[in-house]
């Protein structure tokens, strides 16, 4: 018999404590992986968006907090082009409208200029098209929300209080963003928003987006053009958008707290164990276990506990949230980044980590135990 | 006297007592006695007496509350790690044998070895030769549940014997067996003290069993009141003691 096989033994025989406890460790760590996974989605899929386009730098209003409240004048654009090494400069306007007809409270409609590289770029599906000049009062729809419409190219759509938007095209993305984004031209969100002549920010396109030094020159040439310009690497756009930025708070705070529900969890079954054996322990210590044994007999029954539920836990995660996300009610708002080696891996050492931390005072109350207190306990 | 009998003493106590948790009784007090190497004592007592106290410390299973106890010249309180030497030097036995009940025979005498650093099958081997000593090679298999009381008890004297001790401290090995079973382990002891040089220091309420060590220390109220070399001793060493 080996050392790990009588410690086996040792889970074993306490069946349902056992399975509740891997339970337990199961739902934290499940949990925690879905949420964790889901905030990295969110920043991979804003960064899908500029990578896709090969943009370098974004551009919007210095202490503008998210993206919607950027105002910057719409002509900065024609001095951003100038600086050596822009490929081109893609500018926009974003915003919130409703579709209160349709059940719709907040939408995100972006204004794009009608045949502009960025317009063309977008993947409309077979049917439609992009915006042109030619068009008045055009709308893409993103997949995702023209099936929650029920919208297909060439129906109308009311937007903006008295206006009548008829569908050109649908557009495919990935992305869940843009899946359930709207697009208008420019000119028509500045009249509806009130906003002419102003746009949200600039998107920067360079000559080698992944020659870092270049890219740290033009936005060093850029920020210096006005001071109330914020231009930014497009990671760093991203992680620092106060809705990537939330989900990352609301993803770590949540994993804190199951973290310690995990924890204490495991540091209940431990104690319990540890106070239902005490005289085992005493036994243990009589015939020639040292203390670091009985401490490493504890320690390891609390391990192959939260293991086996973060292994579990982390599985599920990896099935289930996929599943969620197809759910109407969330459809092209998560884009959970389970599948990747470091989440699995936080994952597991998550629940190794609640293993230890569970384990240690239990661990160093039964080291403690004088053999012959220990052989006495009824 | 016995051969393997040295004049060092192994065990010495200097004014030990021990009061109970109640910090008002005294389970042991002002005991102070030697104990030789390779000498086989009994310490015999009523309920309530001290016996059991008294082996506790000399085993180190616990501390006096006054005094001093040295093994082989060194003071108890001056060494750092008690946990080392009752894992190599001593082996315990109990009455109530302290199987661990999820385990096998087998299982059970392998476990003191974990401290050890035998291989996993120099570990069976050992555990599969002291069964065999004791007479327990055709049980090595069952549980605890399903062996007699005597047959427990065997399980436990091997057990005890597998980190190859240099002394047995026993404490009422005998008290849940019926006669034949007890004779067995008597037996048992006498052979690990005449073959293996071992010390024995056992407790026993039967007067008979005490006579046979070489020396017997009665107890009374935490207190040596007699302690005395037996002039005719019984020892009986049949081999090997449990064959079957």
């Amino acid at each position: 018999m080996r050392f790990h096989t009588f410690v086996l033994k040792n889970l074993v025989r306490r069946r349902v404590r056992s399975t509740l406890t891997i339970v337990g460790m199961a739902v934290a760590v499940g949990g925690v992986v879905a949420l964790v996974g889901i905030s990295s989605g969110s920043v991979n899929s804003f960064l899908a968006i500029y990578q896709k386009k090969n943009i370098a730098i974004i551009v919007d209003q210095r202490g503008a907090k998210q993206r919607l409240t950027s105002t910057l004048s719409e002509d900065l654009g024609e001095q951003i082009a100038k600086i050596p090494g822009v490929k081109q400069v893609d500018t926009g306007l974003v915003d919130y409208t409703s579709l209160e007809d349709l059940g719709i409270s907040a939408l995100v409609v972006q204004g794009w200029i009608p045949d502009s590289p960025a317009m063309r770029a977008l993947n409309v599906a077979p049917g439609g098209h992009a915006i042109t000049a030619a068009d008045k009062h055009g709308v893409l729809l993103g997949a995702d929300l023209a099936e929650s419409l029920a919208k297909k190219v060439g129906d109308k759509i009311p937007l903006f209080d008295d206006g009548e938007f008829t569908v050109l095209g649908i557009v495919k993305s990935p992305i869940p963003y843009e899946a359930s984004s709207m697009w208008v031209s420019l000119k028509d969100l500045q009249k509806f928003m009130g906003r002419q002549g102003q746009v949200s920010g600039y998107a920067i396109i360079v000559d080698d987006p992944n020659d870092k030094k270049e890219v740290e020159r033009i936005r060093a040439a850029i920020a210096a053009l006005a001071p109330n310009i914020r231009a930014k690497t497009a990671e760093e756009s991203v992680t620092s958008t106060t809705e990537i930025r939330f989900i990352q708070a609301s993803s770590w705070i949540t994993s804190a707290i199951a973290i310690i529900i995990g924890a204490v969890g495991v540091l209940n079954t431990m104690i319990m164990s540890v106070a239902e054996r005490t005289r085992e322990i005493g036994i243990l210590r009589a015939i020639g276990w040292r203390k670091h044994r009985i401490v490493r007999m504890i320690m390891m029954e609390s391990l192959g506990l939260s293991l086996t539920g973060g292994i579990i836990g982390t599985a599920c995660a990896l099935v289930i949230t996929p599943l969620l996300g197809k759910h109407p009610a969330v459809a092209g708002l998560i884009n959970a980044d389970i599948a990747n080696p470091h989440i699995i891996g936080f994952g597991i050492a998550m629940a190794l980590g609640m293993g230890l931390l569970g384990a240690a005072y239990p661990a160093y109350r039964g080291a403690q135990l004088m053999p012959t207190e220990a052989l006495r306990h009824e | 006297m016995n051969s393997h009998v040295q004049e060092t003493p192994l065990f010495r106590t200097e004014n030990v007592s021990k009061l109970y948790p109640d910090g008002q009784v005294h389970a042991v007090e002002d005991v102070s006695i030697s104990i030789r190497r390779g000498e086989y004592v009994s310490i015999m007592g009523h309920s309530g007496s001290g016996k059991s106290s008294l082996l506790n410390l000399l085993g180190a299973l616990d501390r006096p509350t006054a005094g001093e106890i040295y093994f082989d010249g060194q003071a108890y309180s001056k060494i750092r790690n008690l946990d080392c030497i009752r894992s190599q030097k001593f082996g315990f036995v109990f009455q109530s044998f302290y199987l661990l009940p999820i385990l096998t025979a087998l299982e059970n005498v392998q476990v003191p070895m974990f401290e050890g650093r035998l291989s996993d099958s120099a570990r069976l081997r050992k555990a599969k030769e002291l069964l065999d000593m004791v007479g327990m090679s055709h049980r090595m298999n069952h549980m605890p549940q399903k062996l007699s009381v005597g047959e427990r008890q065997r399980v436990a004297i091997a057990r005890s014997l597998v980190n190859d001790p240099i002394v047995m401290l026993a404490d009422e090995p005998t008290g849940n067996l019926d006669s034949i079973s007890a004779e067995g382990v008597f037996d048992l002891f006498a052979h690990l003290h005449e073959q293996r040089g071992m010390t024995i220091v056992l407790i026993t309420h039967d007067e008979e069993f005490g006579q046979r060590a070489q020396r017997t220390i009665h107890m009374q109220d935490g207190h040596v009141r007699r302690d005395v070399v037996s002039s005719h001793r019984r020892l009986r060493t049949p081999m090997p003691p449990f064959r079957v």
